[in-house]
């Protein structure tokens, strides 16, 4: 059989219904949610507006996303695309955060059972927080604690850019069970909301982009969870889940950790793609009716430019796509993710930013939505790992562990 | 002759502005894009350098600085914040026009309030986007019965509604030479819409203005006979403080992001030692370097009167510059991670602003779009 990139035809149908949608009724509020730091009131009844069937985590009671032949995977980038086409403040409000992946990635059966299922089948968010002030990158330095006492872990720290943080069902946090232990005593834990001592410090930072998205930091003072809250825990000796040496690396803390950020980062870029197709299309149809004011030389360098952005668009959809069929199909695909979390992000910023410049001085006015989108794209390549830790990983595929060191 | 010898008179003035811009506007930053505003102190201390409005000694200014020197000093201001030093160098832009090209009558006229005045300010209606170079302007000066007819539409005018005067630049379609005119305060046919936020410029109130009006033959600047060499310095003297304040910007976005790498620990050392930070802002501090002589040439092409290309150079060095100063600034971001996308780091608001310098001046024919990878 020979290679195909073409989406199914149902597939692309519900995509393009998504895409319909988020022009027509999300669109019109990404100014508001910018403006606001959060999405509008009525997000609910926006998402009810969809044509086609969506993931809600607020209501229980309507159908789960169909299922395309083209794959899970694949269908959440094109469904994730579609959604930020229209504006990515939309995208927190259907997202259900990525702390259940990492439950189905290091969890026991029971814990899948218990945290991971009810999120997918019947809606929820589930947080992740895994950075903290002093560290994102070296996820080695977590330095919140987890301290046995009795029948319960006891957290304290402090954590960062939880997505989703404050009105999450539960949230994934990653605590040191033994300092002396250094970076193997790193542990998943499961907090979920109204432990006592599960403090939201920080609703929302101020951004430079997705204002709207509610990106929290978590305080955890005293806070007290069973012990079989500890993902993976086997229930056996507290003692001996923190010392086994016989964990598969993807049960140990931070191999969960990252296991879980990399299924994900591809559809970091599917929401990038959705805001800078946005921005080529607006930016073009914009052009077109001011076509008189240029001259055919400039008009024809200007049209070479918007071709080669949207090849540039089709060129990494490809890479994503990619990515995410061998995950589909079970296998692992942690190089092709980090390829995909490196590869679109940083010419999403440069189309948008080049979209913004040729319409001139307008092009970065408020009027506008190009340079909200600009502000956006920022942090695609900066959270779930930014282009230079890709490369590390993609550099240590190529060289092995010494790549990237210096 | 090879030269790069500077001036004791504009060492003197970088070190003042860099003072400036770091004591005085950079702490003021955050406050005046909020009320987009510039806060009366800045105003006020901005005003004492005559750097940014500047006004020749016998109208009672400071003097009007070389290019060459105004250059350094735009660059130290933005140094400490882009969106205020333009603010005041746009306000004094009217200003710095009419003492290079009015006659002597005009100048008597126009020129003593900004010099006694911390609140004149006047503007210059010079971009109209689409890529267009001043003589490509097309907006329309032309003679008319009751004197000269001005048609067109500007954009990015900074503090367009109260501005006192306008001046406006303009092709006459008889003989295709650049043509400007004074525009007062309350000239009918003269509509400015309200200002709007330009991701990062808030302060210089920058809006589209529309003219459909008819001024008398003295609203010509330099008469009708105006040194046609003169107005083209003078329009490139003006363009060139934008890449001044961008590549201040862009430097200052390295210099605080380098410090950063230099204190930030990751994987047991500052990320200062892991190549891709390093490299990253070593990059961009080659590509700073090499937008600063080009901007620095054309300067001293103005300055020394070589009017030969110097539009084309003046578009081609604004246009370097905003690329780097762009591209800079997100890298700038890129080392502080996600603590460089939150507001207690100033490098987002340099990213922001660096995008509004970056889109005013631009020329699509300088450059294409090249992805990433």
């Amino acid at each position: 059989m020979s290679a195909m990139f073409d989406l199914s035809p149902e597939l692309l149908k519900h995509g393009q219904a998504i895409k319909d949608w988020s022009t027509t009724e999300v669109r019109p509020y990404a100014r508001e949610a910018d403006t606001r730091h959060a999405p509008p009131d009525n997000w609910r009844d926006i998402l009810d507006l969809c044509t086609v069937a969506i993931t809600r985590h607020d209501r229980r009671d309507v159908p789960p996303p169909p299922h395309f032949a083209d794959g899970k995977w694949i269908r959440e980038l094109h469904v994730t695309e579609s959604i930020c086409y229209g504006d990515i403040w939309v995208n927190d409000v259907v997202g259900q955060g990525i702390g259940h992946l990492t439950v189905k990635l290091m969890g026991t059966a029971e814990q899948i059972e218990r945290w991971y299922r009810p999120i997918v089948e019947k809606g929820g968010v589930a947080a992740f927080g895994l950075t903290e002030p002093h560290f994102g990158s070296d996820t080695s330095m977590v330095s919140t604690t987890a301290t046995r006492d009795g029948d319960t872990w006891v957290i304290n720290g402090t954590k960062m850019y939880c997505s989703g943080g404050s009105n999450a069902d539960y949230v994934v946090i990653f605590a040191n069970v033994d300092k002396s232990l250094g970076p193997a005593g790193i542990k998943a834990f499961v907090v979920p909301k109204g432990t006592p001592g599960y403090i939201v410090a920080k609703k929302n930072e101020e951004k430079l982009g997705i204002r709207a998205w509610q990106t929290s930091e978590l305080l955890f003072q005293d806070c007290a969870i069973p012990l079989d809250f500890q993902l993976g825990w086997r229930g056996d000796d507290g003692m001996d889940a923190i010392g086994a040496k016989d964990q598969p690396s993807t049960r140990s803390g931070r191999g969960g950790a990252l296991g879980a950020l990399a299924q994900n980062k591809p559809n970091i870029s599917a929401m990038g793609l959705g805001i800078a197709q946005a921005s080529i299309d607006m930016t073009s149809e914009i052009l077109h009716s001011q076509r008189l004011g240029f001259t055919p030389r400039r008009w024809s360098v200007i049209q070479e430019d918007l071709a080669r952005m949207n090849s540039a668009l089709d060129r990494i959809r490809r890479v994503n796509y990619g990515a995410q069929w061998l995950l589909d199909r079970g296998m692992p695909n942690k190089s092709e993710a980090s390829v995909s979390k490196a590869f679109g992000p940083p010419t999403f910023e440069k189309i948008i930013r080049r979209c913004m410049m040729l319409l001139g001085p307008d092009g970065t006015s408020n009027d506008l939505l190009l340079e909200k989108w600009y502000r956006d794209s920022k942090i695609l390549d900066i959270f779930e790992g930014s282009a230079q830790v890709q490369r590390i990983i993609i550099g240590r595929t190529l060289m092995g562990a010494d790549a990237g060191r210096g | 002759m090879f030269d790069l010898d500077i001036s004791d008179e504009t060492i003197a003035v970088v070190s003042l502005c860099r003072a400036l811009g770091m004591d005085v506007l950079s702490p003021s930053a955050k406050a005046a894009e909020g009320a987009s505003a510039v806060p009366d102190d800045v105003r006020r201390a901005l005003f004492e350098t005559g750097l940014t409005t500047p006004v020749d000694e016998k109208f009672g200014g400071g003097g009007c600085p070389s290019t060459q020197t105004r250059f350094a000093a735009v660059e130290a201001l933005a140094y400490g914040d882009p969106g205020l030093a333009m603010a005041a160098v746009w306000s004094g832009g009217a200003a710095s026009i009419i003492g290079a090209v009015g006659t002597t009558q005009q100048q008597e006229a126009l020129l003593p309030a900004f010099a006694t005045d911390v609140h004149a300010h006047g503007a210059l209606a010079l971009f109209e986007g689409f890529g267009r170079a001043p003589s490509e302007s097309a907006t329309t000066i032309t003679k008319s019965a009751d004197g000269w007819a001005i048609k067109g539409v500007k954009v990015a005018v900074a503090g367009a509604a109260t501005a006192d005067p306008m001046v406006v630049v303009g092709t006459d379609p008889v003989d295709g030479r650049l043509r400007l005119a004074v525009v007062r305060t309350g000239q009918p046919g003269v509509s400015a819409v309200a200002a709007t936020g330009h991701i990062g410029l808030d302060a210089a109130k920058l809006s589209t203005v529309t003219f459909d009006c008819t001024v008398a033959d003295d609203a010509i600047l330099g008469g009708l006979d105006a040194n046609q060499d003169s107005t083209l310095l003078a329009i490139s003297h003006n363009r060139l403080m934008s890449a001044a304040a961008i590549l201040g910007t862009a430097q200052r976005a390295i210099d605080y992001a380098s410090k950063y790498a230099t204190e930030r620990i990751a994987f047991g050392k500052p990320i200062s030692a892991f190549q891709g930070v390093s490299f990253l802002l070593a990059d961009a501090s080659i590509r700073i370097a090499a937008a600063r002589v080009e901007v620095i040439d054309a300067a001293n092409r103005v300055d020394v009167r070589a009017t030969g290309g110097l539009e084309a150079r003046t578009t081609e060095a604004v246009n370097y510059a905003g690329a780097v100063a762009t591209q800079a600034t997100r890298d700038a971001i890129q080392v502080l991670g996600g603590h460089g996308f939150i507001t207690d780091h100033p490098v987002e608001l340099w990213y922001r602003s660096a995008a509004a310098l970056a889109s005013i001046d631009f020329d699509p024919l300088c450059s294409s779009f090249e992805p990433s990878l």
